[in-house]
This record gives structure tokens, sequence and C-alpha cells, in this order.
């Protein structure tokens, strides 16, 4: 059988209609994995590969996370000198905390209460994965890509956002060679906490820009 | 190469007509925006795209553009944008056509 | 104006599905690979002839494919264009693998 055959007949996606998320479904996952372990075997015997690479390979791009943003995040929040380096120059700010960005640049755009920034990618899926690890599975999604850059009021109040007329929504499309991390507005009530404190408040969410950070409640003696 | 835009410059993206892998997404071809950033020098992924590494390099620039001026029936604010990174060969300057400081329209 | 069937920016389209998927074991694998071969030591595969291969390998396959499956398709497409590894090769593997599999599982599919 014929990998073309294989793949049309003997899998069925969940897909019902063009705003669901394709996903594989449990034949279609062991399909892809039957098929990945296939390729890396023959990529192995011709020597192009090794396994413990690919093993490494995976622990890397295991890695970055959403923790890696908020320490970058709680520090511009605390330190104004390193928040304007870090506007200036993403990549080697976040070089100076220990993450190295594998992409070509880091652009961070700053929240205000005048201008709120929203990350997209139209055309496929770019994102600062070697800072926030992958992205969300909305991100990638058609209607995500489709309509952030259209609509993105409408999108982010899917999200629970509403954002006054008065404010400015700048929308990112990351279509080249920069990767963009959004600074959100530091919450009020965060005043006296220190950076460990600040990062645990950040969000994966709030620095794509589909939410905000939400205010501190200070506890009352 | 020459770096043919500056930040400031109001500019607008050509449809070249190009098959193959670009990416220049359809819906800001023909739209007027300004230039906000010179990203920096970098290959051309529309030959990358087949394996060809041979340069030269080229500018890519970050354009603004009016929510207004991508979508007929935008309804979200007159000051909203769109920013995206343009390469510098899909770029033609447009200094007659008002790109929209949107501190002119905000008089309403 | 040519637009590939990829750029669907301004399309019109549902409410964004807000299910968060895990990263599965193979979808990281397709990632890892892929990066492997496109490093410095190889350059066997870039990341921008994997975008070229599932933005020609055809619009029913793009629309009907999960993110990561396009990935690994145009992997494969990319690998057998370039002669890395042959189709029939290939194949041959995935019906190892695949019988391996039915073995270890006791013949389940």
């Amino acid at each position: 059988m014929s990998h073309a055959d294989v793949h049309h007949h003997d899998r069925a996606h969940t897909h019902h209609a063009d705003e669901t998320l394709v996903t594989e479904d449990e034949a279609g996952n062991l399909e892809a994995q039957i098929i990945i372990d296939a390729l890396q075997n023959l990529l192995v015997t011709k020597n192009l590969l090794a396994p413990e690479e690919v093993t490494q390979e995976i622990e890397r791009l295991e890695a970055p996370g959403v923790h890696l943003g908020a320490l970058i995040v709680a520090r511009a929040w605390a330190d104004p000198a390193y928040k304007a380096r870090l506007l200036a120059n993403g990549k080697s700010a976040a070089l100076e905390l220990g993450i190295k960005v594998g992409e070509a640049q880091l652009i961070v755009v700053e929240n205000s209460t005048t201008v709120h920034n929203l990350v997209c990618c139209t055309l496929c899926s770019c994102y600062p994965r070697s800072i926030l690890g992958q992205p969300p599975s909305w991100y990638i999604s058609k209607a995500y890509r489709a309509r952030a850059v259209r609509e993105p009021r409408v999108v982010l109040a899917e999200f629970g956002l509403l954002l006054p007329e008065d404010v400015e929504l700048r929308v990112h499309d990351s279509n080249a060679d920069m990767r963009y991390l959004i600074l959100p507005e530091r919450p009020t009530g965060s005043e006296s906490m220190d950076m460990s404190q600040l990062a645990e408040l950040v969000t994966r969410d709030c620095m794509i820009g589909v939410a905000k950070v939400a205010p501190v409640r200070a506890p009352r003696k | 190469m020459t770096v043919r835009f500056r930040v400031g410059d109001t500019v607008k993206v050509s449809d070249l007509g190009k098959a193959g892998h670009i990416r220049t997404p359809f819906y800001v071809r023909g739209k007027v925006g300004e230039v906000i950033q010179f990203c920096g020098f970098f290959l051309n992924p529309e030959n990358l795209a087949v394996g060809n590494t041979a340069g030269p390099v080229i500018p890519l620039y970050r354009v603004s553009f009016r929510q207004k001026d991508l979508w007929p029936h935008y309804e979200g604010s007159p000051g909203d944008k769109v920013l995206i990174e343009i390469y510098d060969h899909w770029l033609t300057a447009a200094p007659g056509i008002t790109s929209g400081k949107c501190e002119a329209e905000r008089s309403s | 104006m040519t637009r590939g069937y990829h750029d669907i920016g301004g399309d019109q389209a549902g409410s964004v599905p807000q299910q968060e998927l895990p990263w599965l074991h193979w979808e990281k694998q397709v990632e890892a690979v892929r990066n492997l071969l496109g490093d410095a030591t190889r350059r066997i595969i870039s990341l921008d002839e994997l975008r070229r291969g599932f933005e020609s390998f055809g619009v029913e396959k793009y629309k009907k494919l999960s993110f990561y499956r396009r990935r690994l398709e145009a992997m494969i497409d990319i690998l057998i264009e370039k002669e890395v590894v042959a189709r029939e090769e290939l194949e041959a593997e995935i019906a190892r693998v695949r019988a391996r599999w039915r073995t270890a599982r006791g013949g389940l599919p």
C-alpha cells in the first residue's frame, strides 16, 4: 500500500467545519508516530541522524516555556533601565537573563493605557518558540490566523477581553524574520511585589495579547 | 543592495505576481502604509525556499497599515493598525498618498 | 494576484477553538528531526523549504491535515525531492514499523 493510500484510507480526522481545529484521532496519531519513526530509522541508517540527537533535541524543544517569558516581563516591570534595553533589542536583553533567542530577532512591544498589542502569524505559525515554547492550538488554528488581522476586537472578545474604543489595537503579523513578545501592563496592586512574585502573575496569553494581567487584590489585614 | 526606505516613508505594497513561496500576504498587496522600522538585512525567503542561499541579503521593514485601509467594513477603532514585515522589493514609494496619521482623523 | 491556499489572513472563519491540545511525542519528534536536518552540520532542509513543502502539496491535503502532520508530510516531500530518501524505501520502512506496532499490541490495529 502506498504512503498516499495509507493517508487517505486509514485515518479519520476530527474535522466538522472549517472553524473546528483539525486534529488527528487516535488512529491518526498512531499513524503519524509510525511514519516519523520510519523516517527517523531511514535517516539513522543513512548516517544523517543519531537517535540520541533526536532525544536531546526533543528535550531542548521542551525546555522553553511561559516561565522564560514571565522572567523577562517581570524584570522589565521591576527595572526601567532593563525595560528600555528590552524594547530596543529584545534578543540581547533576553540574553542578559540567560535566555538565548534562537530566532533572528525579538521585538518586544509594550501595552499601555492607550495601545494594546496582539500577535499572530497568518501564513503559518511563527511564534517566539525559543522563549515561550510551542504556541497554543488556537494560535495555529485557521480561525485565529484568518481573523486576528481582520477583526481583532471580535477575536479578543471571544477571549473575554473587551478593549475601549480609545485604545489603539495593533496587530503584529509575524510573517518574516522577526518574532514578537508583548510586554503587558503591570497590574495594579503589584507595586510591592518582588520579581519572582511578579513573574507568577504573567500568563502566556498576556504575552500573545489575548489577555491582560489581572489586577492584584491586596490581602486586607 | 540599497535600503530604499526610511522610517516615516509612505509605501505601497506591490503585487509581484510571483508563484512559489512568498511571505507577503495577499491582504496587504496594493495597500498603502508607513514604514515604522528597519529590521535589517536577510536572505530572501523566496530563494531560500528552493535551496538558493546565494543572496544578496535584502532589507526588511516593518510597515504599519491602518485597519480601515485594509478592510472595507472594518468595525474597530479608526486608530487600529496591522504591523507586518515586508521585504524591500515588494515596496514602492507612495509619497502622494496619505498613509494616514491617525491624529488627523481623530477630530470627530 | 497569486494567492497561496495557506495565505488566509482576512478570510472568514468561525470562532477561535479554545481547547488546548497537548503537544504529542510524535509532533515533537517531527520538529526535532527537521531542526537537526536543518542545522549547520547538515543543512538538508530549511524552515523555508519546509514551508514551501506544505504550501505546494495541495489545498485538499492542507485543509485536511493537522498542523504537525502537515509539517511531517512537507518534510517527507522535500526529502524525497532532494533524494535524501526514496518513497519506496520509506513505504517499506513504514510497513515494517507498523508490523512491529501490531505485534507489540498483540495484533490490535
